[in-house]
């Protein structure tokens, strides 16, 4: 019952339609207390032979009149409290997607994205729950299971109810009982077809590697046994489902049962009448919801308990990096700065980065390469500040980074990220992500730069064409020149390239590194590449191997030292001679 | 790009056909759980009669004589007995019988999809291929177990409450009757107005999901573009809409659900009453009856509503099922042998003759593509992306059929050759290293249960790889999560390497992978794949230097053309691209390449 203390606050903001949801809703309960009551009197007064058409007409008519109301209480109370329901739920959704874009993208490598989703999916629906059918339950079971219990003790014979109800609590805890083995076993009948839906996953992406060893009847096998597991894990579900119903109708027949022998015991004695006796069998049937949903109750609440937790607890994680306090939100310009005496990852036991000292000067362009895993991409995850430095600083134009708000240092930074990350949006307004107002012309002019313009010409609709997982399927050359169109509309005076042009041939990436020449002057372009020719006009060059500058110079400079970018140089030129066939156009 | 390709559309009644013909499978258990179900609702009917027995005969004239009474007492808990054990069994038996449906429609589907041709997968985005497979046929299953265990019993319970009825007054029951066309029509309005609202929240919450998905795999780009506050902007305004089709939904089922049904029940009990008391008027009325049909009435309803709160699966599984059975009738099979005859491969002679492919029917990426690769030699692919190298590669695998020219390994058309012979014999080394969830041993061996694991350690050393597993925690037997996430390119590379090599195959067909690798594994790398070409015929695609170099011949491709071939030396002789190239590269990174010669 917790979890209506922990939502105490927003039954509070949403105080009106719950006050007035719970009072129609028993209303509702109170009004269907009396259709029995009339039959009652209209079996007696037959059996008395004292019905006259004046009484039935009456008794009609008040029936309808009752029908009409019950039915409008009924349709008011569900609108206000599923209605809250549905709120609390959009709510809280839209409170973890805010708090969700407050996270590092460190948050996002360690946690699985399916997981975050089910905390917005899942368990919000589990939270809803609680606040809706929780609610109906609870006051159902308590004021229409009371009412009931009131009616037939007050009005029949407290007797007879107290005989008659004694089965039901067995009724109650079976299923409750019911009801968590149900939980327990449908958990494992879902984990067992989410194995089922990696395996055809798994055998979808490697349809290729199946085919060419001729695994496809292994790999139906795998699939049978597996989906099997998922049909005995089912059937295990259903052994308990099945026995909901069977239970319910024997012990209520047991309860009838009691109440007709003890009943005709009483009509015998005189101290009841048939038509009480009549009447009180439909309070009877009367009975069984609100028993049923007390049942169902702890089930609700126990599943809305523990997702509210979840989310809580999702929602007490504090983001890694935030604003200090008295940051300037002055956008940062002019010189970078590295130095960095040592960097090491949160969980990580050895240095990332060791002894980085560069000076770009504004309107310079540094190329970084190395081996995978040299250091290249921490130096360009630094600068946009998405781990905090213990041992060093990174500084703009004089001011260190943590010196200025995220959002101004953001501004300060366009970033073409490694693997190209694209909306389901058109092309259009993609490229036009950080800056949703550009016109076209604009949208067209940095497209050109990235010379991606061309490849979009080519498709159906142009700008407009979708991408993402609904639209085209773009190729990752073509991905990577929409991500540097998006990153160079934003215009910032610093821009990132995180090995940027891997996918895209020599001839397009020199032409984008001239575009880019012309176009930033006076603004600072840091380039991580696997690819040398991408940095071979930068201005300065730095080498990492195990997180150190091991070589660092121009271009020639380097190639003259014969060290490790001169030999990769050689090698690389080549190799892209070879693989385009010669050069031949 | 549109999943639904199949161009016969079922219509909803071939659809439901076709589900139902699935129920032949389990003709004699689907028989007895009915025949079960006939006992269970019966015994269920027969309750209330036995209570206006007990009231009319008994209570009402006052007569109580033992043994009748406890006899009548027994039935009616016997009767009860009988029904919840009937009923538990048949709602068990249905359930597993629709469950049992489902594993044979998904082992089909699953089969189906192993059988298709990779034009097929080239056409079909991965995501909802799965989703075919699994969601799809879990929402048929719902529709079975519905259709078999709500509906067929809800409305075997409603013909047996009828039935119960006729017997007790002919004449009020057939007045009673008159409540099913209201309640059909309420059916029928809210199956309508339903499956609008239905799709429409369905949509909604799909978008949803979408959209908050993508926006947690892309935190870092919006983070970066700060573009946080429009983004939650735009979040709001789907939650909203998905809001609003909910309090739809909400609406909706407050007016039609159970509170409309329950106006239905008053109009019956009204009716009743009023029966029972306007003949009340002239008659003496049995009570016993009267109780009956109350009772009756009670349990009609029950029926109705749990029909009524299912209607909305079953439209769901219609739209399912009408897509695994498109999906069961697609026809873009992978090519099998044609013809009688066993070709065998013996000494691995590869003859392409005249081959021009196309994948779409209208640009042809091969041109007229001829070449001979004699046992034991290589034969390396060079050329841009785009130019055909990979296509020689997939007609090989026979992953596509052609429709002009031909492929001959040691003679025999490509086409004569059995799927087994032609996947144990020629070997395919992936650029991407696919890996399958399991261990390293699992890997290597995949569902070849001959090889024992002496063969696969032998195959790993053969390649090189021996060294970096034997550095592994648990050596042959450490775990391969998700995609081989785990292990470096060149490891899955070496690994996957192993993996062909253990089949020995005569043929080995290559696409050399280009991802940068530590030096050390580069080695490795090429130290297996200079052993792997021993004694096998080979054809690469090639990137690597020393793969060029020692090819017999190199094919130079360009736009679906061979344009030049030969061996190093003759094509460096030759003075056309080929010695254009090395003469380029010849004043500035030529070291390597003299001192390899």
């Amino acid at each position: 019952m917790r979890i209506f203390a922990d939502l105490w606050w927003f039954f509070k903001q949403e105080r009106l339609k719950y006050f007035f949801g719970i009072i129609f809703l028993m209303l509702s309960s109170f009004l269907s207390m009396i259709p029995p009551y009339v039959v009652g009197i209209i079996v007696d007064d037959i059996r008395t032979r004292n019905l006259t058409p004046m009484i039935l007409g009456k008794w009609i008519l008040f029936l309808i009149i009752i029908g009409i109301i019950y039915y409008f209480t009924g349709y008011i109370w569900r609108q206000l409290i599923f209605g809250s329901s549905i709120i609390l739920a959009n709510q809280l959704r839209n409170d973890l997607y805010r708090h969700f874009t407050k996270f590092s993208p460190n948050f996002f490598q360690k946690r699985r994205i399916g997981d975050l989703m089910a905390h917005a999916t899942n368990d919000i629906n589990a939270v809803q729950g609680a606040a809706g059918e929780g609610i109906l339950t609870l006051f159902d079971s308590l004021t229409l299971g009371g009412m009931v219990i009131v009616t037939m003790s007050a009005f029949i014979s407290w007797k007879l109810t107290l005989i008659t109800l004694l089965p039901m609590p067995i009724m109650v805890v079976l299923t409750m009982h019911y009801g968590n083995l149900l939980h327990k076993r449908f958990g494992k009948a879902q984990a067992a077809f989410s194995d089922l839906n990696d395996k055809v996953q798994e055998n979808v992406s490697g349809v290729r590697v199946i085919k060419a060893f001729g695994e496809e009847e292994a790999q139906i096998n795998m699939f049978r046994k597996a989906s099997r597991d998922v049909v005995d894990k089912n059937i295990a579900v259903a052994k308990v489902d099945s026995l909901f119903d069977p239970t319910i109708t024997f012990i209520v027949a047991f309860c009838y049962f009691l109440a007709l022998i003890f009943g005709s015991i009483y009509v015998v004695q005189g101290s009841m009448t048939i038509g009480g006796l009549t009447s009180f069998t439909l309070y009877l049937g009367q009975l069984i919801w609100p028993m049923l949903a007390f049942g169902f109750l702890f089930n609700i609440v126990e599943r809305g308990s523990a997702s509210y937790d979840r989310i809580r607890r999702l929602f007490a994680i504090k983001p890694e990096i935030t604003d200090v306090d008295g940051a300037s939100s002055e956008v940062p310009s002019g010189a970078i700065d590295y130095a960095i005496r040592n960097f090491r990852y949160p969980e990580s036991e050895s240095n990332a980065l060791s002894d980085i000292r560069i000076n770009i000067n504004q309107g310079q362009t540094l190329g970084i390469v190395g081996k995978t895993g040299a250091g290249k991409t921490t130096m360009l995850r630094l600068l946009l500040r998405e781990f905090d430095i213990k041992d060093g600083q990174i500084s703009i134009g004089g001011k260190e980074i943590r010196s200025v708000t995220l959002d101004a240092l953001r501004s300060a930074i366009g970033y073409v990220p490694q693997d190209h990350i694209l909306f389901s949006a058109t092309i259009a307004e993609n490229i036009a992500f950080a800056k949703p107002e550009a016109t076209r012309e604009e949208i067209e002019r940095v497209a050109r730069l990235a010379s991606i313009h061309e490849d979009i010409l080519h498709f159906k609709e142009g700008y407009e064409t979708v991408v993402g997982e609904r639209g085209v399927t773009l190729s990752g050359g073509q991905k990577q020149r929409i991500s540097i169109a998006r990153a160079l509309l934003a215009d910032s005076e610093i821009l990132i390239f995180d090995d940027s042009l891997s996918a895209v041939d020599a001839r397009t990436e020199a032409s984008i590194l001239h575009a880019l020449k012309h176009e930033r002057k006076n603004k600072t372009t840091l380039i991580s590449a696997h690819r040398l020719s991408a940095v071979e006009h930068a201005d300065q060059i730095v080498v990492l191997d195990e997180g150190r500058i091991v070589e660092r110079g121009m271009h020639q400079e380097l190639i003259e030292k014969e060290g490790w970018y001169a030999e990769m140089y050689a090698h690389q030129q080549l190799e892209s001679l070879v693989s385009e066939g010669g050069g031949k156009a | 790009m549109n999943e639904e390709q199949n161009p016969t559309q079922l219509s909803g009644g071939r659809v439901m056909k076709r589900l139902l013909s699935y129920l032949n499978y389990f003709k004699k258990k689907v028989a007895i759980a009915f025949i079960v179900l006939l006992i269970a609702t019966g015994a269920d009917v027969l309750g209330p009669i036995i209570m206006k027995i007990f009231i009319d005969d008994y209570l009402t004239p006052r007569v109580f004589p033992v043994q009748p009474l406890v006899l009548l007492a027994v039935t009616f808990i016997g009767l009860y007995a009988i029904s919840a054990l009937f009923n538990y069994y048949q709602v068990i038996s249905f359930q597993k019988i629709a469950l049992n449906i489902i594993q044979i429609m998904r082992v089909e589907v699953f089969s189906k999809v192993q059988h298709l041709g990779l034009r097929f997968f080239d056409q079909t985005p991965g995501g909802s291929l799965v989703s075919r497979i699994t969601n799809d046929t879990e929402t048929i299953k719902d529709l079975y177990v519905t259709v078999l265990s709500t509906i067929v019993n809800s409305a075997i319970m409603m013909i047996g409450i009828f039935a119960g009825m006729f017997f007790l007054d002919a004449r009020l029951a057939l007045i009673c009757f008159i409540l099913m066309p209201f309640l059909f029509i309420l059916m029928w309005v809210y199956r309508a107005l339903s499956s609008k609202v239905y799709r429409v929240t369905r949509v909604k919450l799909s978008q949803l999901n979408a959209k908050l998905s993508e926006s947690l795999q892309g935190m870092s780009m919006i983070q970066a573009m700060r573009q946080e506050k429009r983004l939650r902007q735009e979040f709001g305004k789907i939650n909203s809409d998905h809001k609003k089709a909910l309090l739809k939904s909400v609406r909706l089922n407050s007016l039609m659900l159970r509170s409309a049904v329950y106006s239905v029940y008053l109009i019956g009990l009204m009716m009743i009453l009023s029966f029972f008391g306007i003949q009340s008027f002239d008659n003496v009325v049995k009570i016993g009856v009267l109780y009956a049909f109350i009772n009756y009435l009670d349990r009609f309803f029950d029926p109705i509503n749990q029909i009524m709160q299912q209607l909305t699966i079953f439209q769901q599984a219609m739209v399912s099922a009408e897509r695994v059975f498109g999906l069961l009738d697609d026809d873009r099979m992978a090519p099998v042998k044609q013809g009688e005859s066993n070709s065998e491969v013996k000494d691995g002679r590869i003859e392409f003759r005249d081959v021009t492919f196309s994948y779409d029917g209208k640009t042809d990426v091969l041109k007229h593509i001829s070449f001979t690769a004699n046992p034991g030699e290589t034969v390396a692919l060079v050329g841009h992306t785009g130019s055909g190298k990979s296509s020689i590669i997939n007609l090989l695998m026979r992953f596509y059929s052609i429709e002009h020219g031909e492929i001959f390994i040691d003679g025999e058309p490509l086409t004569s050759f059995s799927d087994d012979e032609l996947r144990k014999r020629v070997g395919l080394v992936l650029q991407d290293s696919f890996m399958f969830v399991g261990d390293v041993t699992d890997n290597i061996r995949l569902s070849h249960e001959h090889l024992t694991d002496q063969e696969v350690r032998e195959a790993a050393q053969f390649v090189q790889a021996d060294h970096f597993i034997e550095k592994l925690p648990n050596h042959y037997h450490e775990p391969v999560g998700e995609r081989g996430a785990t292990f470096s390119s060149g490891q899955r590379q070496l690994l996957s390497f192993a993996r062909t090599i253990a089949q020995n195959p005569k043929i080995l067909v290559l696409d050399e992978a280009t991802a940068s690798v530590d030096t050390e594994t580069e080695e490795a790398i090429q130290t297996a794949l200079s052993k792997m070409r021993k004694g096998r015929t080979t054809i690469a695609i090639a990137h690597r230097l020393s793969t060029i170099q020692d090819a017999d011949q190199i094919l130079v491709l360009h736009r679906g053309e061979i344009v030049e071939r030969g061996t190093h030396q003759e094509l460096l002789q030759k003075g056309g691209l080929y010695f254009n190239m090395y003469q380029l590269q010849h004043g500035k990174g030529a070291g390597e390449v003299s001192s390899a010669q």
